[in-house]
């Protein structure tokens, strides 16, 4: 076979050969082959949970995005994949309602060790505003100085009787009816201020 | 009527084999009208290929010994009223039945086609006709149908074919072609006929799934789906102009075609994004495989053989073995891809919404709102505009929200777009197995 000829031959499988490299090596080099959906992160690693809301609401969405976190933790699951588990009504289980609870908890002393949990001062003219109580009641209440309610009340202490008291269960078995939803949240921490002033009288008397 | 009698006849040989996968744009149409399931959706395709692959060989060999104009006119006169019956069924049931109709007529008119463009031409120029029609057909066909299905219905893809079907009517009588004495017979050539199984179940995968990647996975309309996928009959084209320059072997030409269609289905495989100009040079690099291979197979088990019409029959049948091969092999796995990619969707959508810059009250709305959607598409990827116009949130988070809408479909779009990478890679070793049976040895002859 002659040189030229041979050379021919080999013409079309060279270009075919380019082509293929060609194309394949673009797509690789733009991602290709790594065009997937987007990973959940390990619910282990450090979580920063940013909130666009302030006040109560947003330190409730801080805290439920940080305890759904360190439950999926400690369950072996992705925080999304608990987020979806927990949204379907009828499949939540005992342990997760317990790895909720224990994430709730261990979140709020990590806020309050960080000092990221704000005082009581701070929340009380918001919890007041949605509060139904007595008129005169509420207004001696906001006459009271910051320095006698941070005194009478902790963050952290009101919070841990309130996840201590809230039906988890029956919280995420009716996720979808807001209005219920917030007065059994309310209900809690009305009950939780109640015995942690109760009990704060009881240790000074 | 002289002039037209070619051109007829090579349109109906192309009309009967893009009738392949003409309506594959088409499937969600018909879907949604004939109010029926996805696996019965998929028999309007797998009818027609499977009763094509029995029927072709049958055909053939009837028609080697008669006359064929009048058997091929009553085929093309069947496969025309079936066309009609098509266009206007009124369920799923009545459609596949069309459809196999369709088929068998379409059978005895393609095998009969070729004895009459042989002699209206000579065999050469006849055989090329023939093999080019087809290689025409199969590539435009998903391009016609989704063109067709977005300017004016599903209906309109087979209500088009009857007119030109009922003029090569006429074009067949018009041919005077006798029956050839079988002085000689020759056994079917096996390697051209299964490269060509193997090749047509490839191309299965490279147009059937390219289209429902498209408009399932990325929700383009059929019309926009249609002109992405033009890209193969015209790199199809360009085959030729390529294959003349260079001066290949003929078996050389046949195996690079087939690395060229593995290596453009890996491309679909691996594509970066969801942007429709990564699809272009992959799907060029499967037209021109498809250029340099089908046409050369095609001729090289017919050609020189004896009864040419039988063996003609032979290559339809194995071509559209390979297509149903394909499908049958394909479906079953995209779809399970498909379901088993909405877990990592959820996680990633859900992923997105805890982590958007939205108030809570939005977050929550969101999550409702994609609930809904997401539970009333089960097994198909969801739209979520619909679901996102009905959130309201204030003016300062308008922003977010249609960022937050972008980032979501961006995470359909991967998920479907990964769903689809195993059957694209499955479609590329149909093709290497195509080109392992072209560059096998050849079992050497011994002398008797």
């Amino acid at each position: 076979m002659s040189r030229p000829h041979s050379l021919r031959r080999l013409a079309l499988p060279l270009v075919a050969l380019v082509l293929v490299a060609g194309v394949l090596g673009v797509q690789v080099a733009n991602g290709g082959g790594a065009y997937e959906p987007l990973r959940p992160a390990d619910a282990c690693s450090e979580q920063v949970v940013t909130s666009q809301a302030e006040g109560i609401e947003g330190l409730t969405e801080q805290l439920v995005l940080l305890a759904v976190a360190d439950a999926a933790c400690a369950l072996g699951v992705t925080r999304e994949a608990l987020t979806l588990e927990l949204a379907r009504s009828g499949a939540v289980t005992e342990t997760q309602v317990d790895a909720l609870r224990e994430g709730l908890r261990s979140v709020v002393a990590q806020m309050e060790d960080d000092g990221s949990l704000p005082l009581a001062s701070e929340l009380v003219d918001e919890a007041l505003d949605s509060a139904d109580l007595n008129r005169f009641l509420e207004l001696a209440i906001r006459a009271l100085p910051d320095s006698l309610v941070d005194a009478a009340l902790k963050t952290d202490d009101v919070l841990l009787r309130a996840i201590d008291d809230l039906d988890l269960r029956a919280l995420l078995s009716n996720l979808d009816d807001q209005g219920d939803l917030n007065r059994q949240v309310e209900a809690a921490v009305t009950q939780a201020v109640k015995d942690s002033l109760v009990d704060r009288v009881r240790d000074i008397i | 009527m002289r002039r037209v009698v070619g051109p007829l006849l090579a349109l109906t040989v192309a009309l009967v084999l893009a009738d392949s996968a003409v309506v594959t744009l088409a499937l969600p149409d018909i879907l949604r009208e004939l109010d029926t399931s996805v696996a019965q959706v998929a028999w309007v395709l797998i009818s027609f290929n499977l009763v094509l692959a029995i029927a072709a060989v049958p055909a053939a060999v009837a028609l080697a010994r008669v006359r064929p104009a009048v058997p091929t006119a009553l085929g093309i006169a069947a496969f025309a009223g079936a066309s009609a019956w098509c266009a206007v069924a009124g369920s799923i049931d009545v459609l596949i039945a069309a459809r196999c109709v369709q088929a068998l007529g379409g059978a005895v008119a393609v095998v009969g086609c070729l004895e009459l463009l042989v002699a209206r031409y000579d065999e050469r120029r006849g055989i090329t006709v023939w093999v080019t029609a087809g290689v025409v057909g199969t590539a435009t066909g998903p391009f016609a149908g989704g063109l067709l299905t977005e300017l004016i219905s599903w209906q309109s893809i087979f209500i088009v074919q009857v007119p030109v079907a009922v003029l090569a009517v006429p074009a067949a009588l018009a041919v005077v072609a006798m029956p050839l004495p079988t002085l000689d017979r020759h056994r079917p050539d096996v390697r051209p006929n299964v490269t060509l199984a193997l090749l047509s179940a490839a191309l299965t995968a490279a147009l059937f799934l390219l289209v429902l990647l498209l408009v399932e996975g990325w929700s383009r309309s059929p019309g926009i789906a249609a002109l992405t996928v033009s890209v193969v009959p015209v790199a199809a084209i360009a085959a030729g102009p390529l294959a003349r320059a260079l001066r290949p072997s003929d078996e050389m030409e046949v195996a690079v075609g087939c690395f060229l269609i593995a290596g453009g289905l890996v491309g679909l495989a691996i594509l970066p994004s969801a942007h429709l100009g990564w699809t272009v040079a992959p799907q060029a690099l499967v037209g021109l495989g498809l250029g340099l291979t089908v046409d050369r197979l095609t001729a090289k088990a017919v050609s020189l053989r004896l009864p040419r019409i039988e063996h003609a029959g032979w290559t339809i049948g194995a071509r559209h073995v390979g297509v149903v091969l394909g499908l049958a092999v394909l479906t079953p796995v995209f779809t399970a891809d498909l379901r088993d990619a909405q877990v990592p969707a959820q996680e990633a959508i859900t992923a997105l919404v805890l982590d958007a810059p939205l108030q809570p009250q939005g977050k929550i709305a969101v999550a409702e709102a994609l609930g809904t959607a997401l539970s009333a598409e089960q097994g198909q990827v969801p739209e979520l505009g619909p679901a996102f116009d009905r959130i309201d949130v204030p003016v300062e988070e308008q922003f977010a929200l249609a960022r937050l809408e972008r980032d979501l479909g961006d995470q359909l779009e991967r998920a479907a777009t990964r769903a689809f990478r195993d059957s694209f890679l499955l479609g590329a070793g149909f093709a290497l197995l195509a080109l392992l049976v072209v560059v096998a040895p050849r079992r050497r002859r011994t002398a008797s």
